[in-house]
């Protein structure tokens, strides 16, 4: 745990400027086995200071690589240094932000650091479990991959805290050959909140889980190409949670909507079928803990559930303190910063498609024709909602039943036109914690949904 | 003796203990400064003071690395147990490999700022922009220079010091006209001078002004296949992610690379050379040196259409049995043809002009197929109307032996050197 540098520093915020302070520590652990082979044994720690200081509408930053309450001071005085360089020459003239609640956080619980060995240890008989019992395996990788952030923070009208965030995850990355000699692979991560040996109990836990990843890399090796055009589909929970985040959650970020995004004229419309709910979630969804929870951001708000879509309708954007002020909307804490030399950017935190009433099974047996599309290897999506995903997993639908896996393609549309198209919703919610969100910073974010049945375009030959 | 040398210099002593046969130390120290514009308006100045320290051990053949961003005594101490403790648990391995000599003092590129110039830059940029392309609304610019200062050491007696500082600019922006918009694109570049408008360089003018061409665009109709011209700013992901898949270290070392039998061969068009030259004058601040120690030098991954060289670590070359590419780096310099761009446009029957391309990861199949974004239809000749909802799909390194031009135009952003290319053969299909 950091030591306490910054509670005690609200007498140096200067009077009448929102400050903000925060000391960070943010740590990464990994290591790769690529065919047996320890390719990566990394461990990365960093931290440090940062200020930000907010004058009539910009703002000044300042960080430094120093745990000390020196250099958090100075790091305050650096910031006010930069807004005034930056009020002097813009004259925005805006005034004070509205007030938000203040207080302090309950302290949260700290997390165990493991040693370099337990991320070994924990591969290593994966490793040899795949090894051995698999056949027709061109390559195998396997990564264990730990990271955590534990702030401090301090401002001066809005809530304390001091959080820890951590996280780890095993990646299963099984390559394999169609009888052709075309290159195949299938991959998965698994994992969660925690460290390591909470995330994941213990190697032989996942045996039963990477069986299925290699039953999915044997029926795609008997693969075919999926036809091209628009199709009937079903996208499992982790699409579904990739088209919340990349599709749809970007578009509604404040800043982008404010930059030009589709959602710009689209408050209040209905975007989608009124099958069709969405909700950046904070801490706790459906009763349920969150994976990657925010009780306070980094602005000092008090984190809570910011409603997207109801029942089709567009409902509300995420914003920060100031796009909040521009939109007449309440900050519900969506403002985050990746490392301590980062200042906050408005970020998604645990994205989703609420569950809806359907079996899946039901989903599969009403569709004459089309595909069932599994897990994705990436996503993109721009502001005009435009999004792409990469699939990596999926099955054709034939008269109602599962037929042959699909090679690699992609799937894309138009959210706002597309989540029209949503027909079917499951009772399923399935989450994914694992990736970065990318936005001039990283991020740690959690998407989630159902399986949705829809219509998007397929890429192929 | 400045910090960083005296940090890495510590480290270094203490990594050397009994069993360790290679270790090396670096120590940075870095000082960024940043104006950041959302939606057109300057929102943030940011000042960043950074420190890293990066440690690499190899004990009985077992490696260990640790990296930390602090040079305190007891932070420097805690690194070197992590890293011994990490090599202890790994296992051995004999390709484990760092540079024996080299030695060398390196100042480039632009190592003080003047932030004053710099803000009148970024404001002209805006005003020009706001006046010359009132179509465009800016999601958000980023002006930033960064100075910097590393030590590299390691216990064979290799050591290089070197001192650099470049300013860069990066721009998101898209088209609109009411409720219509184009897809968002981007345009930046990395430069060592502020003496010329930040409007002029790299790509910026040609895709503000497509920007507001894209705003109404033409879904694709049915499927056919046609040429694609990719734009610099699109060729250098394809082709990075064709070396990623046919000629990386982690494709070698699975024995996944279509290309691990095919050195000295022809794997792609004669007219097509590909080459990593951080030394070269387009480049900012190219790498001196690799992260294992060697002197970086230029080098062809593929020249006149035939496989070089792979793009390997020492690590990855020795596993495989191969040579070690020259400089770790990706200055990517891509050979320009004698076609003037507006000729490969001409010669095109049907296809598309590419700007962006968003698709899935290709595999190490080489298979690609994603939408074609900020991309305009071309037909008889002439570039007609923007595209949306269009994908294209083909095969990363099929497509690179169905080459039907490369221009004699290019595009410098400091990172690279990259000319528009043509390909025939690609799959375009639409709704």
């Amino acid at each position: 745990m950091i030591p306490d540098i910054v509670s005690s520093l609200r007498d140096s915020f200067a009077p009448g400027a929102h400050s903000e302070l925060r000391a960070q520590r943010s740590l990464a652990r990994r290591v790769v086995l690529l065919g047996g082979n320890l390719v990566g044994n990394t461990r990365s720690d960093s931290q440090g200071v940062s200020a930000r200081v907010y004058k009539n509408g910009v703002y000044g930053f300042a960080s430094a690589a120093d745990l000390s309450a020196d250099a958090a001071k100075r790091a305050l005085s650096t910031a006010s240094k930069n807004a005034i360089f930056l009020d002097e020459r813009v004259k925005p003239g805006k005034g004070a932000l509205p007030d938000i609640a203040s207080g302090v956080l309950p302290a949260q619980k700290d997390f165990k650091d493991l040693e370099q060995k337990r991320y070994l240890d924990f591969v290593t008989p994966l490793d040899e479990y795949i090894n051995t019992k698999y056949e027709h395996l061109t390559s195998r990788t396997i990564v264990a991959t730990a990271d955590s952030m534990e702030k401090q923070i301090l401002t001066s009208d809005g809530y304390a805290a001091h959080i820890f965030s951590p996280r780890a995850y095993v990646y299963v990355i099984l390559n394999s050959q169609t009888k052709d000699g075309m290159p195949v692979e299938v991959f998965e991560a698994f994992g969660g909140p925690g460290s390591l040996d909470v995330a994941l109990t213990s190697p032989e836990a996942l045996f039963p889980k990477v069986d299925a990843l290699y039953e999915h890399l044997m029926k795609k090796r008997e693969g075919v190409f999926a036809d091209a055009g628009k199709k009937t589909v079903i996208l499992s929970g982790i699409l579904s949670g990739i088209l919340a985040h990349e599709a749809v959650g970007h578009t509604v970020e404040a800043d982008l909507v404010l930059g030009g995004s589709v959602a710009g004229p689209m408050l209040n419309k209905m975007v989608a079928s009124p099958l069709v709910s969405m909700t950046d979630f904070a801490h706790t969804a459906f009763g349920q803990p969150v994976e990657l929870p925010v009780f306070v951001d980094d602005e000092g708000v008090l984190a809570d559930d910011a409603e997207l879509i109801k029942d089709g309708k567009l409902i509300g954007y995420m914003v920060n303190r100031e796009t909040g002020r521009h939109f007449g909307m309440t900050p519900k804490g969506n403002a985050r910063a990746y490392a301590f030399n980062d200042e906050p950017l408005i970020r998604m935190r645990n994205t989703a498609v609420h569950p809806g009433t359907s079996k899946l099974e039901d989903m599969i047996a009403a569709t004459e024709d089309g595909y069932y599309m599994v897990h994705t290897n990436n996503g993109q999506a721009d502001t005009t909602g435009e999004f792409m995903f990469g699939v990596s997993t999926g099955y054709e639908i034939k008269n109602g039943k599962l037929g042959r896996a699909i090679f690699d393609t992609t799937i894309s549309g138009v959210a706002f036109d597309m989540l029209k198209t949503v027909d079917m919703v499951s009772d399923q919610m399935t989450w994914a914690s694992s990736g970065f969100c990318g936005k001039k910073q990283p991020m740690t974010v959690s998407m989630g949904g159902p399986d949705l049945r829809c219509q998007v375009t397929i890429g192929g030959r | 003796m400045n910090r960083e040398l005296q940090a890495a210099k510590a480290a270094l002593s203490q990594l050397t203990v009994p069993g360790v046969t290679d270790a090396s130390v670096t120590a940075s120290t870095s000082r960024r400064s940043e104006f950041t514009v959302d939606s057109g308006k300057f929102s943030l100045l940011r000042t960043t003071l950074d420190h890293s320290l990066a440690l690499m051990a190899v004990k009985d053949q077992r490696r260990g690395t640790v990296s930390g961003n602090s040079f305190d005594d007891a932070a420097i101490q805690s690194a070197v147990k992590d890293c011994l403790a990490s090599a202890d648990a790994g296992q051995p391995d004999p390709a484990w490999e760092i540079a024996k000599a080299g030695t060398g003092s390196f100042t480039t590129g632009a190592p003080e700022p003047d932030m004053d110039k710099l803000f009148s830059r970024t404001q002209e940029l805006l005003d020009t922009i706001h006046r010359e392309y009132p179509k465009v609304l800016l999601e958000q610019v980023v002006t930033a220079h960064t100075a910097g200062r590393g030590v590299y050491l390691n216990n064979h007696g290799v050591q290089y010091e070197t001192t650099s500082g470049n300013y860069e600019c990066w721009v998101m922006f898209s088209g609109h006209e009411g409720e219509k918009a184009s897809s968002f694109n981007h345009a930046g570049f990395v430069t060592d001078n502020l003496d010329s408008p930040f409007i002029e360089r790299s790509s910026l003018r040609q895709n503000l002004q497509d920007a507001e061409n894209q705003i109404h665009t033409l879904q694709t109709e049915g499927k056919f296949t046609g040429t694609v011209i990719f734009t610099p700013d699109c060729l250098g992901g394809m082709v990075g992610e064709l070396l990623g898949n046919y000629a990386s270290d982690g494709v070698l070392l699975d024995g996944t690379s279509l290309w691990k039998d095919a050195l000295d061969t022809q794997v792609v068009d004669k007219r097509i050379t590909i080459s990593m030259r951080p030394s070269d004058p387009r480049i900012v601040n190219g790498q001196k040196y690799t992260g294992e120690g060697f002197l970086a030098e230029d080098y062809d991954v593929i020249k006149d259409g035939v496989l070089k060289q792979f793009m390997l670590s020492a690590y990855g070359a020795n596993k495989v049995g191969k040579k070690r590419a020259p400089n770790g780096s990706y200055a990517m310099i891509i050979a320009p043809g004698d076609t003037p761009l507006s000729d490969l446009i001409k010669n095109t029957k049907k296809g598309l002009l590419v700007s962006r391309y968003s698709g899935g990861a290709a595999g190490t199949s080489g298979e690609f197929s994603g939408v074609a974004k900020n991309s305009f239809l071309i037909e008889d000749g002439e570039i007609k109307q923007a595209v949306s909802e269009t994908m294209i799909s083909g095969n990363l390194a099929g497509m690179l032996n169905n080459l039907a031009g490369i221009s004699q135009e290019t595009v410098e952003d400091g990172i690279s050197s990259l000319p528009w290319l043509a390909v025939e053969g690609i799959s375009i299909s639409g709704k």
